[in-house]
């Protein structure tokens, strides 16, 4: 009664209050699978990255990424924890995010009504990614300095309206400031993602049928499957902070950049790997840039590109995408040990092959 | 069948336990900081830090140390308070506890510039054990490979060319603790010393987060039978 009263006082006051108050006592259909967590949980892992980053962001100094990092794991009290916080946050987001987008492409959640949700997300993977490499710029580390020492000097010959873009966002070539700038955009990018994910989310629920029959309430069922599913990731994110914190990021960027010493190759944190590889195909003046914008492009037309209407997904389709799903996953690891020439251009062909021609295709085929 | 199971387990953990408190960690080569679970072997850092003081430091810096730091490997103020006072800053004065790691005046070696060491085990592929082989690793030449002028032959080195002379022999420094300065033994507690370095809170971290994965163990199969049960009386 007394936190009702009080829910009604501040709901009268405040509009959205009752909105958010709604969410959490909506009713919903019983027996929802593991995979409806998700997106709570790329929340919490975004609260832990903003948190951990607002620590991190008092000590940083951008003047001296590398030193001042430095300082962080060996003179700030804890500051270890904090920058590991922040590294393992950022791999099992990304983790979270491709396993929902894959699933998500699997079941084709990305039909209409759903279609505007499917669209947030894959903005939301675009958003992440950006602030994903700026991170890894920031570290000051060898990799990340030759990293964006190769994309300001892609971006500079860009002229009209990209170039003024990109003059906008790198202020020109890579010199003492630009990790302050870049740093601007890296905390902006991340406030932006968590506005992404709430809307993403709404979006995704408002799409989904109006639950039938018997309901039950959120409290205490589907709490408990939200608790457990919490448990599970901090569990996960306990094993890698004790006895993994540096997995998947490599040891290049360990090495405090130098503008001498040209690595031979620049090795990315595994989840950037597939984007590296699929933009390495693309040569020529900003032939990276336009790749990225593309592949991302390809994945927000899905919904036109499935031509299925409103057929359930055939066997044939389901077969295709656990195809690309792997596809994805070798575009990253040949990107990360280079072998056999050719590989990156034929995998980041079936890419591109899979959402353009195969998918009209064989939705159009197991719709007729 | 679980006690067949977590038997073998036991004895081997005990083995292992047997073998860390071994004297000679020389043959076969182990680091105490090695593995899930491994700390650093402060006794053995404190050798290699006197191997990095006596050999190293006259040519590669470690910018990210101040002398107090060395009080993690068990070294009282008082005994930190000397060894920082023994060394001459470049402006002439004693150093202080709080003052960072001598920087050695820049030099190349044929052009080559001896890398700062602080981190230096994160950034090899290999970590420790690299550090050790690439330190025992010098010898003559193999025939049918003709040195660059001023390199030497390193078994460990990528492309077996490097720069750096082999510094390292039997005495080359006096340890206080008695412990006999074989090649190998300083090459092995430098390298410890310098697992530290790059990693000072390496102990900490297995410790924490041996706890941590305990605690969410237990949380996680408490939260899932509980979901479990509240599915089956609602769901
Ligand atoms: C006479 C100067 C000198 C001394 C003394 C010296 N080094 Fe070096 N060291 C170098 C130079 C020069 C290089 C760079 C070699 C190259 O790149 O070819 C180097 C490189 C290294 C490397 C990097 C190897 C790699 O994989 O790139 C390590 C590790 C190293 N030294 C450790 C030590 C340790 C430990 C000691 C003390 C036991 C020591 N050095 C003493 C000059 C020295």
């Amino acid at each position: 009664m007394q936190t009702e009263a009080k829910q009604g006082w501040l709901a009268s006051r405040m509009p959205g209050m009752s909105c958010l108050c709604a969410m959490l006592r909506e009713r919903r259909a019983p027996g929802a699978s593991w995979l409806a967590v998700l997106p709570a949980l790329l929340g919490v892992l975004l609260a832990v990255l903003l948190a951990s980053g607002a620590v991190l962001s008092v000590y940083y100094n951008p003047r001296q990424a590398y030193a001042s990092l430095q300082g962080i794991a060996h003179e700030v009290r804890g500051g270890w924890l904090v920058l590991s916080y922040h590294q393992i946050g950022a791999s099992l987001a990304f983790a979270l995010l491709y396993l929902k987008l894959f699933h998500t492409v699997l079941v084709r959640g990305y039909r209409a009504p759903a279609e505007f949700g499917w669209m947030l997300w894959v903005k939301l993977l675009a958003v992440l990614l950006l602030t994903g490499w700026l991170g890894f710029v920031l570290d000051g580390g060898a990799g990340g300095y030759w990293s964006l020492f190769n994309a300001t000097g892609a971006a500079m010959t860009l002229s009209g309206f990209p170039g003024a873009v990109a003059m906008w966002f790198f202020g020109g070539p890579v010199g003492g400031a630009t990790l302050a700038r870049l740093l601007v955009f890296h905390v902006l990018l991340a406030f932006c993602a968590v506005g992404i994910i709430l809307m993403a989310r709404a979006a995704t629920r408002r799409a989904q049928a109006v639950p039938q029959g018997r309901l039950v309430a959120f409290w205490p069922v589907y709490a408990a499957q939200y608790f457990a599913a919490l448990s599970v990731l901090a569990l996960v994110f306990a094993v890698l902070l004790g006895f993994a914190p540096h997995w998947g990021l490599g040891a290049q960027n360990a090495i405090p950049a130098s503008t001498m010493v040209v690595p031979v190759s620049i090795s990315y944190p595994w989840y950037l790997t597939p984007v590296a590889g699929l933009a390495g195909v693309f040569s020529g003046v900003a032939g990276h840039i336009w790749a990225v914008i593309a592949a991302v492009a390809v994945l927000y037309a899905l919904p036109w590109l499935d031509r299925s209407g409103g057929a359930p997904p055939g066997r044939f389709y389901m077969v295709l995408t656990w195809l690309l799903g792997l596809d994805v996953l070798a575009l990253g690891l040949v990107t990360a040990f280079p072998m056999g020439s050719g590989l990156p251009e034929l995998l980041t062909f079936w890419f591109f092959f899979h959402f353009l021609v195969l998918t009209p295709l064989v939705t159009m085929m197991e719709a007729a | 069948m679980m006690r067949r199971f977590f038997a073998p387990l036991l004895a081997v953990g005990l083995l292992a336990g047997v073998a860390a408190h071994a004297e000679d960690t020389l043959s076969p080569l182990r680091f105490q900081s090695a593995g899930t679970f491994g700390s650093i072997d402060l006794a053995a850092a404190q050798r290699g830090f006197a191997v990095y003081q006596g050999v190293c430091a006259s040519c590669h810096g470690m910018d990210a140390l101040h002398y107090r730091d060395l009080q993690a490997l068990g070294l009282t103020p008082a005994q930190v308070a000397g060894i920082a006072a023994s060394v001459k800053l470049s402006d002439g004065s004693a150093a202080t506890p709080d003052s960072r790691f001598k920087e050695p005046a820049a030099m190349s070696m044929s052009g080559a510039v001896p890398p700062d060491l602080s981190s230096i085990v994160a950034q090899r592929a290999g970590g420790t054990d690299y550090i050790y082989r690439f330190l025992t690793g010098f010898g003559p030449a193999p025939a049918g490979v003709t040195l660059l002028p001023g390199s030497n032959y390193n078994a460990a080195f990528p492309g077996g060319q490097v720069f750096m002379p082999a510094v390292l022999h039997d005495d080359a420094v006096t340890y206080a603790d008695g412990t006999k300065a074989t090649t190998a033994q300083e090459a092995a507690d430098v390298a410890e010393f310098l697992t530290w370095s790059a990693d000072p809170n390496l102990s900490a971290r297995h410790a924490v987060g041996l706890r941590a994965v305990i605690f969410f163990v237990f949380l996680a199969i408490v939260a899932m039978l509980t979901k479990r049960r509240i599915w089956r009386q609602e769901g």
